[in-house]
């Protein structure tokens, strides 16, 4: 069996924490009013659909030890695209997103790889140029899109729980997860992350792995936006972060370490489905949005810190710490500083 | 001296004579180049677009570089010290401008004192996260920024916050000195002060040795935390203090106001020259490049370019400095 | 010494690598000047000479990472040409370096065909798990081929390194320093294994500074200084290892220069007891007084980096009692410690030591900046004149006084760091990592000297070093560690280099000795 699919110690995380957010979400009506049904997992996985391949885009960028920021602007981008290109044909609008994705992705690799460049200056400009590029598409207003057939049709429920959109999703995770765990590449993009010189030294062809990364991130982000949009029937420019925010989030929830060398699909996914959860709970309390923005930027702060380099030194030799310590354990800091100098 | 020469073989190091003097003149050469920069700009302006050199339009000019210059300034802090940039600049200001306008009915001395605390604060908690127990910075500004959006929501129930009627306490933010707006000199003079506390203060010198490398810092008993706490607190004020200024010049306040802020701060900073790896660079460069921003974005809205042609600009050129910049240090290195 | 210089393999038969008249210049400096040598297949040849005599020159050559400005390299007597590194691979010429190419986050057997190439696209557990156990059992390592790399030790990634360019069909094997950071098990199980390959038909390369291990495995030995093949000899016609220190500096070693006063003690100094880092240190206690040098030694993985890092604050799970000058020092914080007088320069003088892109005035003043302000505010003037002083102190062109870092030898970034920490009127106790690492002959008197002015000043000194001699040159007292523990602690007078090997492997004549 490929070892991907041994689930075990790391590996093995992103799938408990799902497990925590199910069965909290499935007890939820013991503690606040609103049901759970399948309704619920029908508007799980809609979510799901709509920001879960954004996750992906950018999760594969962590995985190789990079951070694609443009991800939030290929995002609108390929709804922009598709809904300006793609009215006579949905399939040219998305096929015209995920071109113009391969296009961006290829050069910031390009930039990135050859130049051996860190990836956040480098996107950091493409975040803002796209950006730009999608207000002038525009013309700084929303577009609608006028095919409401392809809207219906890919919101249309399949096996009660499942629609169109959510199944195009899930199948491009279950693409990936299937490269990552029966083909060489999976482990070449996280030999690149972990040690990138290694990588090199040892032959793996880490430019083009580099580029390829980026080309599928942005590829793979255009085309969500462009599934968005035909959803939602319009495009519309947008300056928040807010992507960026779910997306990290997402990634780190599902074992993508911001160091690099760590995660996979499948456990992006997971993540992805734990923030889905997480949104449904919210929507089913009647919870306003401001509770939304502070339970995300919230949750994200919270797993960068479990992220975080130097926590542990922090905690065990800051004075600061050591008085937290003490507090927990009962005993006056004194004593306590006493003790670890001993 | 004999050291040089016994142990070059193990390497291609330089020709040790004259190597020192090359970053003395690579500095000059580049205060040279921004001039150039800065009058090629100027010229063709002039000559390209109309109402380009008119007194209205360089204080339309400075007027907004008296936002955007104190955002750039903070983000080069936050650059210098290492740590990339903060992507919650817009969010802090944003919130800035709500919570002045919203304290005005308690008076205008404790709108200021409360507000730019908030920003100091917002900043130094961002700072321990990053400089403490060494999170990255873009998560957790974006992280902040979500945080900070979400209590402005809740706390203004999503309205927008106005000043209480007949208001004039803040007027004099938006009056004019010699011509130019009041936000101006007050930009001139923090960059002034700013750019002599970090040459003269003990915690400037220490500020560009955690910026290069904050694992020697440590080594050499710098207390790195309390250096990057520094510089995202100043960094948290000046975000907060444009926000102000903002809210006042708008006399309304909402999260919309914070535009393309964010962007414009780093894209000054990084235009400006500022080592995006940390360690070098001073407040006028990030000055030297909002002006050089808000010049660029004149000249596109003179001739009719829409704001989405202003953004694609200024994200192609910090595209094109950050690629140049590197190009530069690979040929310095072979 | 010089007609020895193309001495053939024993062997007769044609030579598996032959280097024919390869030179290279860098600059004005010669680094590598009409180098031939050959290597018979199942030989294991030496490479000896002191930094910067172009050892290093030559293996970046031979492994594609430079190329040579003339001559010629050949396997099986057809020329090569190698390109780079991956070509240099491919066509049996391999480097185990220091740093090893693996990636931690991946299992061994990812790691076993890394960068392959002979792999279907599509992975194939079983056949691939085949020749991962196959491998394995070639170097005799019983792992898990599932188990993640970052589980293994560092001896253990090192024969997973071998096996892989094995698998790779290297048939010259070029070790470069293999054995500095092992333990004296696993050089044993390492040289086993090169043994062992060696039978096959493959041939070893031994890059080392350790002479013993040299004669210990090597059939021959080559010796280069200032770029040329000085000797090439059999290592059974070699007795000892001071014939090859012999070639090495074309001189007889200079007799050890011993301070005067060294060794009165003038101020208090420092009290360790009980000090604890897991897992590198399990107990350590110590007295060091003013004005005596105490040279820590043991090898990589003894603990004595840890040691000197812990009391530097630098080691956060570090626990125990460090009073200086009878004042309780909290260990966990350089900040404190550095208040405390304690100054410490690290073994990793770039990544952690200096600041390459600041002058070296920044750099000299970087721990001395609280004394130096007032109110928060640099004075300007302290600053220039401690600078100036500074440098004057550790024989720097103080006309270079305004440059960066970056454009210094390594024995003058090694003087500006130590100067750092030198000449304080603060420091009490000074903790040096490795203060001649990369430093050549020269270069190492005039850092040895600037160490005893500090004890002469009543400084306290503990450093470590991996260097005999220089332990030998350098201490008062020598303390010896293994395995976290200390195993001698002697007066310079007790002791000798052959006690100081024997008690650093625990070898067997020590502990009956002891007994």
């Amino acid at each position: 069996m490929p070892d991907i699919l041994r689930f075990r110690g790391p590996a093995l995380r992103p799938f408990l924490t799902l497990a925590v957010f199910a069965i909290a979400f499935a007890l939820l009506p013991q503690y606040a009013t609103g049901e759970v049904g399948t309704a619920n997992i029908a508007n799980v996985l809609t979510s799901f659909a709509g920001i879960g391949l954004v996750a992906l885009a950018l999760g594969l960028t962590m995985i190789i030890g990079e951070y694609d920021l443009s991800v939030s602007s290929t995002y609108l981008l390929g709804g922009m695209l598709a809904v300006k290109t793609g009215g006579d044909s949905p399939v040219l609008g998305a096929a015209i997103a995920v071109a113009a994705g391969l296009l961006v992705g290829f050069v910031q690799g390009v930039v990135i790889a050859k130049l051996r460049m860190s990836s956040i200056p480098v996107t950091l400009g493409g975040f803002i140029a796209l950006l730009g590029l999608v207000y002038v598409l525009s013309n700084s207003k929303s577009v609608n899109y006028s095919d409401l057939k392809v809207t219906l049709g890919l919101n249309e429920p399949v096996l009660t729980v499942f629609t169109e959109r959510s199944l195009i999703a899930i199948g491009i995770f279950l693409v990936l997860a299937g490269v990552f765990a029966f083909t060489w590449l999976g482990r070449d993009v996280r030999a690149i992350g972990s040690d990138r010189k290694a990588a090199r030294t040892s032959g793996v062809r880490v430019d083009r792995i580099v580029i390829g990364t980026f080309m599928s991130s942005a590829a793979i982000s255009c085309f969500s936006g462009a599934l968005l949009a035909y959803s939602l029937a319009y495009a519309t420019p947008n300056r928040t972060v807010a992507p960026l925010v779910f997306a990290t989030t997402a990634a780190l929830l599902g074992g993508v370490s911001l160091s690099g060398g760590r995660g996979n699909p499948l456990g992006i996914g997971c993540g992805v489905l734990c923030l889905a959860i997480l949104n449904e709970a919210l929507a089913v309390t009647g919870s306003a949005a401001y509770v939304t923005y502070l339970v995300t930027g919230g949750l994200l702060l919270i797993v960068t810190i479990v992220d975080a380099p130097h926590l542990l030194r922090w905690w065990r030799t800051t004075k600061a710490a050591e008085n937290l310590r003490a507090g927990f354990s009962g005993r006056p800091p004194a004593e306590a500083a006493t003790g670890g100098a001993r | 001296m004999s050291t040089d020469v016994a142990t070059a073989p193990t390497g291609p190091g330089p020709a040790r004579t004259g190597a020192g003097g090359s970053r003395e003149a690579a500095t000059r050469g580049a205060f040279y180049g921004a001039i150039a920069v800065f009058a090629a700009l100027i010229l063709y302006g002039a000559i390209s677009t109309d109402g380009f050199l008119t007194m209205t339009n360089v204080r339309a000019i400075l007027s907004s570089v008296a936002f955007v210059g104190m955002v750039a300034v903070g983000t080069a802090l936050i650059m210098i010290s290492g740590n990339l940039f903060s992507l919650a600049v817009g969010s802090t200001a944003a919130a800035a401008a709500m919570i002045f306008l919203a304290l005005l009915p308690h008076g205008i001395v404790l709108a200021f004192a409360v507000t730019l605390l908030m920003g100091v604060v917002v900043g130094a908690m961002q700072g321990f996260l990053v400089g403490g127990i060494g999170a990255n910075t873009i998560i957790v500004t974006i992280g902040a920024a979500g945080l900070i959006q979400g209590v402005a929501l809740w706390a203004s129930h999503g309205a927008t916050i106005l000043p209480p009627k007949g208001d004039t306490s803040f007027d004099w933010l938006n009056g004019h000195i010699f011509t130019f707006a009041v936000p101006i000199y007050i930009l001139f003079g923090t960059v002034v002060v700013l750019d002599q506390f970090l040459r003269r203060s003990r915690f400037g010198r220490r500020l560009k040795l955690v910026g290069e490398n904050v694992e020697a810092a440590r080594a050499a008993g710098i207390r790195t935390a309390w250096v990057v706490i520094g510089a995202f607190s100043i960094a948290g004020g000046l975000f907060a203090f444009a926000g102000l200024e903002l809210g006042a010049f708008n006399e309304s306040g909402s999260l919309l106001i914070e535009g393309t802020q964010t962007y414009d701060a780093i894209a000054a900073a990084v235009v400006g020259g500022i080592a995006i790896t940390g360690g070098r660079g001073s407040v006028w460069q990030a000055l030297g490049g909002a002006i050089l921003i808000a010049m660029i974005s004149d000249i596109l809205l003179l001739r009719g370019y829409s704001e989405g042609i202003q953004i694609l600009v200024k994200g192609v050129v910090v595209f094109a400095v950050v690629v140049l910049a590197r190009l530069n240090r690979m040929r310095a290195e072979s | 010494m010089t007609e020895n210089a193309t001495a053939q393999p024993a062997a007769g038969t044609q030579p598996l690598l032959s280097v024919r008249h390869v030179s290279k210049t860098y600059g004005a400096v010669r680094a590598l000047d009409d180098a031939s040598l050959e290597l018979a297949s199942g030989e294991i040849l030496g490479l000896c000479g002191h930094n910067g005599a172009g050892k290093s020159t030559l293996v970046k050559i031979l492994t594609g990472q430079v190329h040579p400005d003339g001559g010629e390299i050949a396997m099986r007597d057809a020329p090569v040409e190698l390109r780079d590194p991956l070509d240099a691979q491919s066509k049996g010429l391999a480097i185990v370096d220091q740093e090893l190419a693996l990636a931690p986050d991946l299992s061994v057997e990812e790691n076993l065909f890394l960068g392959n190439f002979d792999l279907s696209l599509l992975r194939r557990p079983g056949a691939v798990r085949r020749r991962a156990r196959d491998l394995l059992s070639r170097i005799g390592l019983a792992v898990d081929p599932r188990s993640p790399l970052e589980k293994l030790s560092i001896g253990e990634r090192q024969l997973i390194e071998i096996a892989r360019l094995v698998g790779r069909d290297a048939r010259v094997l070029i070790l470069d320093e293999p054995t500095a950071t092992l333990s004296e098990n696993e050089i044993e199980r390492v040289f086993a294994v090169v043994r062992e390959l060696v039978r096959e038909g493959r041939s070893t390369i031994f890059v080392s500074h350790r002479l013993d291990e040299v004669l210990d495995l090597c059939d021959r030995v080559t010796v280069l200084r200032d770029g040329r093949i000085v000797a090439s000899r059999s290592t059974a016609d070699i007795a000892h290892r001071q014939e090859l220190i012999k070639m090495m500096i074309g001189r007889e070693l200079p007799p050890p220069q011993r301070s005067e006063a060294a060794g009165v003690a003038v101020g208090a100094g420092a009290a360790i007891a009980g000090l604890r880092v897991p897992p590198a240190v399990a107990d350590f206690s110590l007295n060091v007084e003013g004005g005596q040098i105490v040279g820590l030694t043991g090898q990589i993985g003894s603990g004595t980096s840890q040691v000197l890092r812990a009391l530097a604050g630098l080691e956060p799970d570090a626990r125990g009692g460090f009073t200086l000058d009878g004042g309780a020092v909290r260990l966990g914080a350089p900040a404190a410690a550095l208040r405390a007088g304690v100054a410490f320069a690290s073994n990793d003088r770039k990544g952690e030591g200096l600041f390459l892109e600041k002058t070296v005035e920044d750099n000299l003043v970087a721990t001395r900046l609280d004394s130096l302000s007032r109110l928060g505010f640099i004075r300007g003037g302290a600053l220039r004149e401690t600078a100036r002083r500074l440098v004057d102190f550790v024989k720097v062109d103080g006309d270079r006084i305004g440059d960066t870092v970056e454009h210094f030898s390594g024995g003058n970034q090694q003087k500006i760091f130590l100067g750092r920490c030198l000449d304080r009127e603060d420091v009490k106790l000074l903790l040096l990592d490795e203060p001649t690492r990369g430093v050549d002959v020269a270069g190492r008197a005039e850092i040895h000297q600037l160490i005893r002015q500090a004890a002469l000043a009543g400084v306290a000194v503990l450093f470590a070093s991996t260097e005999l001699d220089e332990i030998l040159d350098l201490s008062d007292r020598v303390v010896t560690m293994f395995g976290g523990r200390i195993v001698a602690s002697l007066a310079r007078e007790e002791t000798n280099a052959a006690l100081i090997s024997a008690d650093m492997t625990m070898s067997h004549e020590r502990k009956e000795v002891a007994l």
